[in-house]
């Protein structure tokens, strides 16, 4: 029997969520700033409204659910989910204000394109955009890659804060609390931050010889959008608009910090480094990236689409790591992208399924969930031909030793088909609208594993109904589907439950 | 001395490609259309093309004698979007390389409220180049502006800076009351 949420139900969230649209008001101001100082006037005016809408329903929300309960798994999820559709619509202002949006869609699925660290773009003359707007585009990349309940959770004490913690995806908690694990994200954020802008900024002054401004703004762009395994650039070429393989490279280690879990970032810097390579999760990672590597490699060997191996392993391998750690950057065109047919696109599509790690800010089904679902195939297969009384060992090393519950291996795969329906449910859509087998499944594997990676499908020409399934991808695979299911369940409560 | 040689009839080769480049049959109009061109870029690898377009983002001078800029050829080339309000799909560009001699005196790159130097460039298409480690760019040895870079009006929106004021002084008001009980 489904029961129907009461008005303390209601007040919960609705105070939560105000609390949270509050908190991205704050964020909006930023940008405000950002457009007063570079005298962007136009933009200025979009912010402005976009603040003003965010701060004024998280006000009223507060104001009308002022006594809140402590939050439970429901509450929580539901907030989660919500935030996530409606952070994107009232963030999408400054966007449709800019005239560099077709419509309101477009600006729509541009804003959950960066909060959800997706990438794919349907934005029209990127390269004539205020830098304000550029600045929020991938300030989106940021808020959402740290998690914008993660930074409510820095900043506001209460009750049910691991409720907000899961349902943004994260599993793990490196710290004792959730808040301090909070605290810990944002802190490991902070540092990347400077450090990773300070080296992408001397690379483009130096190497590249830009004007310091510019170097300055390339190097924070292009740090949200690495860091946060993103993939929006300022430019419309994508990284290939830098031509030089030390900015390239600096960008992949933002890449690979961006998706290794928290929890190694913790080992990494707090002792435990002699435990990250017997982890189950690195073990994994380690070999899914080198065997996709082999394939695209090995692909494009066999297309001759590249004269010599330095050009072939340059090209070949940075694709592949934006593919492998979801975030989207690439030093090629769509249009050559899609041309990558064979083994090279096995590799790739294969990448971008999979992801980075868990509690990291790439997508796709993760390292943990597939390195668990071997284990326990594994486990089954050696349970099968041992002798009838033999024991088989079912842990495994994830920082610790743990064990492999038939409902911890049951839950990894749950996940994981959810995401193989996901990408397969959004190549269904894409076909349906005469897109060829090989492009619509990338395409959707890159947006249900919020990478960005495109073959030139999504355009702004594209039709409605394809870029709405995108965006429920995104939305979906960046939540990991809980909390999108909780939400569904709770608004079919609402009107059928008694 | 053999080095000295070669490096003058290089410069000499470099001088009447550019100079035919410069005032040759191709800068009479000739030039492709960006877009075609990237459609099956491999049937054009090592080609000399003249391009014309709007010159874009920054310009990258390194210390290699090479200067690195971005040369978009797409509606907004002909028709900026500030100025028209007319949206014509995503932008269509390639880098471009040029030694610093050349790119001198150049009007700012475009962005925004910027328009760039509209320019036809002459040069070699560098598919995939080996040298370059697989990048693919046009080699510039000539370049024309067609047309000067200029900046480009774009005022405040008094509706939209209205509205947000409003909203933002009415949310502070909605909180000051909450703050007050």
């Amino acid at each position: 029997m489904l029961i129907r949420p009461t008005a303390d139900d209601f007040g919960t969230i609705g105070h939560y969520l105000g609390r949270v649209l509050l908190l991205v008001a704050v964020f909006g101001l930023v940008p405000t700033v950002w457009a007063v100082l570079a005298r962007e006037w136009h933009p200025l005016g979009g912010f402005l409204a976009m603040v003003g809408v965010f701060a004024l329903i998280g006000a009223a929300f507060l104001r009308s659910f002022p006594d809140h309960e402590t939050l439970d798994w429901r509450h929580g999820m539901v907030v989660v989910a919500v935030t996530w559709l409606v952070v994107p619509l009232i963030g999408s202002i400054p966007f449709l204000l800019s005239g560099h949006f077709g419509s309101p869609l477009d600006a729509y699925f541009d804003a959950m394109s960066g909060l959800t660290t997706t990438g794919l773009a349907v934005i029209q003359d990127l390269d004539h955009l205020a830098s304000s707007l550029n600045f929020w585009r991938h300030l989106l990349h940021f808020l959402g890659g740290q998690g914008i309940v993660i930074a409510a959770l820095v900043l506001f004490a209460g009750g049910g804060s691991l409720t907000l913690y899961y349902g943004e995806a994260r599993e793990d908690r490196v710290l004792p609390s959730v808040r301090s694990t909070a605290r810990f994200i944002w802190a490991v954020a902070v540092l990347h931050l400077v450090v990773g802008v300070a080296a992408l900024g001397i690379a483009a002054l130096v190497v590249l010889g830009f004007e310091w401004e510019r170097s300055l703004f390339h190097g924070l762009m292009i740090f949200f959008a690495g860091f946060d395994t993103g993939g929006f650039t300022p430019q419309s070429t994508s990284l290939g608009y830098y031509h030089s393989a030390w900015f390239e490279f600096v960008a992949s280690v933002l890449m690979v910090a961006g998706a290794m879990s928290f929890g190694v970032h913790f080992a990494l810097w707090w002792g435990g480094r002699k435990r990250l390579p017997v982890n189950l999760e690195t073990r994994t990672v380690i070999a899914s990236l080198l065997a996709t590597l082999t394939l695209t490699l090995a692909g494009l060997a066999a297309l001759g689409i590249y004269s010599d191996v330095a050009g072939l392993s340059r090209q070949g391998a940075f694709q592949l790591l934006s593919a492998h750690t979801g975030t989207g950057f690439s030093t090629i065109p769509p249009s050559e992208l899609a041309r990558w047919g064979g083994l090279a696109f096995g590799g790739m599509a294969i990448a971008m399924a999979l992801g980075g790690m868990a509690s990291s800010t790439a997508g796709g089904v993760k390292a943990l969930r597939v390195g668990l679902t071997l284990r326990s195939v594994g486990d089954e297969v050696r349970d099968i031909l041992l002798p009838h009384r033999s024991v088989v060992d079912r842990s495994y090393m994830q920082f610790s030793r743990r064990w492999l519950t038939p409902e911890l291996a049951k839950a990894a795969m749950t996940v994981a088909l959810l995401y193989v329906a996901l990408y397969l449910i959004g190549a269904g859509v894409g076909i349906a609208y005469g897109v060829p087998l090989e492009r619509a499944l990338f395409e959707s594997v890159s947006a249900g594993a919020s990478v960005g990676l495109s073959m030139g499908v999504t355009e702004p020409a594209m039709p409605a109904l394809l870029k709405l399934t995108y965006i429920a991808q995104m939305w979906l695979g960046r939540l990991e589907f809980i909390a999108v299911f909780v939400l569904i369940g709770f608004i079919v409560s609402a009107v059928r439950g008694r | 001395m053999r080095a000295t040689g070669i490096l003058r009839i290089s410069v000499l080769l470099v001088a009447v490609v550019g100079w035919i480049a410069a005032f040759g049959p191709t800068a009479a109009g000739q030039t492709r259309d960006l877009a075609e061109f990237l459609a099956a870029p491999e049937d054009h690898a090592g080609e000399t093309v003249a391009l014309e377009g709007e010159l874009i983002g920054d310009y990258g001078f390194r210390r290699n004698g090479f200067m690195w800029t971005q040369l978009n050829d797409d509606a907004y080339t002909r028709r900026p979007l500030v100025e028209s309000g007319f949206l014509g799909g995503s932008n269509v560009g390639i880098g471009i390389r040029m030694p610093h001699a050349l790119a001198a005196g150049l009007d700012p790159p475009g962005g925004y409220r910027q328009r760039g130097p509209v320019v036809v460039v002459t040069g070699v298409f560098r598919y995939h180049d080996p040298d370059r480690q697989g990048e693919t760019y046009i080699d510039v040895v000539a370049l024309r502006v067609v047309e000067p870079g200029r900046r480009l009006a774009e005022g405040p929106n008094p509706i939209t800076l209205g509205v947000g004021v409003v909203l933002i002084t009415g949310a502070a008001v909605v909180l000051w009351g909450y703050r007050r009980r």
